[in-house]
């Protein structure tokens, strides 16, 4: 049977590569025996932990990149990383999509011109004609991601429209005409607006959310512009 | 403070970076590339075209994983690991690892005979360099990565045994290599006045 001690306390030196072990490794009490009486074998110890510490710092190391930014940013384009203004599968869950900014665009354009003219007096949708719609093809097919997306923020602001349309002239539903009622909606466009805002923090890049939103603050605006016609001035809003 | 600070501004740069934004992007890995592009220089080795091509595979894959990244760990330790898993597999799809199986199971408990003696290496990653790409490896992710044993193992598909194996041998290595770096000439003599008892290391 082989005695590795025995062996360990006559041979001339430990073997190299169980000096490298014990950098980390607990020197058995013959290995220790040795080395205690061992020059060379302590100096190896000694170096080899040298080298450990070597190696430590150079974990700590940094040299020049290897990469360069201009030879990344168009393979990170290829692959939809970098948004460029066009969708990217990379972000399908996740990201904000230029279509939403379009239609929210869109609709802020037609809300605000829809509120001028509602506060100038004028009927926002025309005076007692019929409004004209544009003729949608309930069966169209779409070529591309951007094609839907176009018709898709039509629809949209065409919604919107009707929506803002309907509250103006459906009087039967909802009474307009007194400030107390008036001050009900706003209320109630207050609360919608908060609860729609927590929601949009949520899921900031939810479409119906932020169709919503955008309504609601639409809404909001429309009604404190229509109070504000029937107040004295005094008593008026300034905060939208 | 100054860190959590640190910790929150590179949260709300990782968001932007996640929404698209190239600036967001282009920020992280000014602020990691010399980090991450060392470590995959280290686990390469000699050639700087083939540590090129990787470091960019590795940067790509970074980029395309950041939605998964969930803020358990910090993002230079995450990038960390991506960029070592991405480089080991990068080096087995070229065969520069294929065989570390093979290579641990031939190995001989002597030291390699030593065909560098006109080498001199000026830095650890120099005289790596010299290293079999299987020592190599195992000696980085242990000595200068800080990984275990257990999870080289796991890393490499080899056993725990193979990779201390793998370590000694490249340490016994680099020990020749970095002689004129690390040697130490006093050991002997400051024990010869104190015999019997151990040097202090």
């Amino acid at each position: 049977m082989w005695d590795y001690n025995a062996r360990i306390q006559n041979m001339s030196h430990l073997p190299t590569e169980r000096l490298a072990a014990l950098v980390d490794e607990v020197p058995t009490s013959s290995e220790l025996a040795h080395i205690t009486g061992c020059d060379e074998c302590a100096r190896a110890r000694a170096v080899f932990r040298a080298l450990a510490e070597m190696a430590v710092t150079e974990s700590t190391r940094i040299g020049s990149p290897l990469t360069r930014w201009e030879t990344l940013a168009p393979v990170l384009v290829s692959d939809g990383v970098i948004d460029t203004g066009r969708g990217s599968p990379f972000r399908r869950h996740t990201v904000r999509r230029p279509w939403v900014q379009a239609a929210a665009a869109l609709f802020l354009l037609a809300g605000g011109v829809a509120a001028g003219r509602y506060t100038a007096g004028a009927s926002t949708f025309g005076s007692g004609k019929p409004t004209t719609i544009a003729n949608t093809d309930s069966l169209r097919t779409f070529h591309s991601i951007d094609d839907a997306r176009t018709v898709q923020a039509q629809s949209q602001l065409l919604y919107q429209t009707a929506t803002a349309y309907l509250a103006q002239n459906d009087t039967g539903s909802l009474a307009t005409d007194s400030p107390s009622a008036m001050r009900a909606r706003l209320a109630a466009l207050d609360r919608a607006r908060e609860v729609m805002g927590k929601a949009l923090n949520e899921a900031p890049y939810d479409p119906v959310i932020n169709g919503y939103y955008l309504t609601t603050i639409g809404q909001r605006e429309a009604t404190i512009r229509q109070l504000n016609t029937v107040l004295p001035a005094s008593m008026r809003s300034i905060s939208y | 403070m100054t860190n959590l600070l640190n910790m929150e501004t590179e949260s709300i740069v990782i968001r932007r970076a996640i929404d698209g934004d190239e600036r967001a992007l282009r920020s992280l890995w000014a602020r990691h590339a010399p980090h991450i592009d060392m470590v995959v220089r280290r686990l390469v080795g000699g050639d700087p075209d083939v540590a090129a091509d990787i470091a960019q595979e590795v940067w790509i894959q970074i980029f395309r994983a950041l939605p998964s990244y969930r803020g358990d760990s910090q993002f230079s330790t995450w990038a960390h690991r991506i960029a070592v898993n991405r480089t080991l597999n990068a080096l087995r799809k070229t065969r520069r690892l294929a065989n570390l199986e093979t290579e641990v199971k031939e190995d001989s408990a002597s030291v390699e005979p030593d065909n560098d003696r006109s080498f001199v290496a000026q830095s650890i990653e120099e005289a790596a360099s010299k290293l079999s790409p299987g020592a190599r490896a195992v000696f980085m992710l242990h000595d200068v990565e800080g990984y275990t044993h257990e999870e080289i193992a796991t890393e490499l598909g080899i056993t725990t045994g193979g990779s201390k194996s793998q370590l000694f041998k490249a340490r016994a290595k680099l020990r020749k290599l970095l002689a004129h770096l690390v040697d130490v000439k006093d050991v002997g003599l400051q024990r010869k006045d104190t015999e019997h008892v151990a040097p202090a290391y």
